[in-house]
């Protein structure tokens, strides 16, 4: 059996979470910390606000300003997908696929089945992440940053829930070359 | 508040950093949650750790900016619990998702329309479902220390030391 081949990390973990940890002071000091899923119920409302403008002011929450009006956080996301990609261009790191190696190492090649998987995989990731009021970033990273009470269950039970689930999808580990190793 | 393109600004910088990290590669992600290449695991802790500390200094100059999320318990497991399951089957979050699929990832752009479609389902289940559970349980916009009685300072070096500590036994497991 062939190892499965990943792609190693640009840098090393320690750089790494430094990096992003500089990036979350920043945004504490800025505004406010680092938050992700908030806008795409943001981009929901915009949609319902064209198709059931009624429904909309009638909601109890995406009536709210903070829903209906794009603001610090829709131009995160939108500094978020540039600076990924400006990042990726820049190391070259920019590649059309399909999916990632550990999903084709146990579940084939077939795109269909991953395309499905991960369509039902966001959907569940956003709705799960806005009855939990946050995602990873939100509500975890930002949570132990601020060290909020809710960063505790949340914790546990998307880890319990992503390593069970990971476990059932992916439940082959071959030895994995690409390992960043210091 | 602070204008919009300081938004642009921090996101351009997550974003860039998602990307030199090695978080934005759903492998890196899986290989971590079956704890067979715990790079991930040692970035995240670094992360999360980097951001309590800066954060708890940033307090004592009166400079940090606080978001504390409102703790209704049975709500954020339930919901953490579902993000999960589409976390581990995907190796995608929110902030990852949007990263990925700038890098040329295509599933990671079918997972945004997931995600999308997520949200609009949540909007339409808020006023009957979502908005009853989250007042099961629920203990306001609380932290820890407040929670506790433990003061920030000592969370802080005890989460540390216990960050410190993972650290430390995952050294040998891929870096």
């Amino acid at each position: 059996m062939s190892g499965l081949k990943v792609r190693r990390a640009p840098l090393p973990w320690l750089a790494a979470g430094l990096l992003l940890g500089a990036v979350q002071v920043a945004a504490v000091a800025v505004h406010k910390p680092l938050g992700v899923s908030t806008q795409f119920v943001v981009a929901g409302t915009q949609v319902l606000e064209k198709a059931a403008p009624t429904y909309v002011d009638r909601h109890p929450l995406v009536s709210k300003k903070k829903y209906r009006e794009p603001g610090y956080g829709w131009w995160l996301d939108i500094g978020l997908v540039l600076g990924a990609l400006g990042a990726a261009l820049a190391i070259r790191r920019f590649k059309v696929s399909k999916a990632p190696a550990w999903w084709e190492f146990n579940q084939g090649r077939g795109r269909g089945k991953r395309f499905l998987a991960a369509f039902g995989g966001g959907f569940l990731i956003l709705l799960g992440a806005r009855m939990a009021h946050g995602c990873t970033s939100g509500q975890f990273v930002s949570g132990w940053a601020q060290l909020s009470l809710s960063a505790v269950p949340f914790t546990l039970s998307l880890f319990a829930g992503a390593m069970i689930t990971a476990f059932l999808v992916y439940p082959r580990t071959p030895a994995i070359e690409g390992r960043n190793e210091s | 508040m602070s204008p919009h393109w300081t938004g642009l600004i921090v996101g351009l910088f997550f974003g860039l950093s998602l990307v030199l990290s090695g978080l934005a590669d759903p492998d890196k992600i899986i290989g971590t949650l079956r704890l067979k290449d715990l790079h991930a695991l040692r970035t995240i802790a670094v992360f999360v750790l980097t951001g309590m500390a800066g954060t708890w200094i940033l307090t004592l100059f009166g400079a940090a900016h606080f978001s504390i999320k409102p703790a209704f318990m049975v709500s954020v497991l339930i919901g953490g619990g579902i993000m999960g399951i589409g976390f581990g089957l995907t190796g995608y979050c929110p902030g990852t998702g949007l990263a990925c699929a700038a890098t040329g990832r295509l599933d990671a752009l079918v997972t945004i329309l997931g995600m999308l479609a997520g949200a609009l389902v949540f909007i339409f289940l808020y006023p009957g479902l979502a908005a009853p559970l989250q007042k099961v349980w629920a203990l306001g916009k609380v932290t820890l220390p407040e929670a506790t009685g433990i003061p920030y300072a000592a969370w802080v070096l005890g989460l540390g030391g216990a960050g410190s500590f993972l650290l430390w036994a995952t050294r040998k497991k891929g870096n």
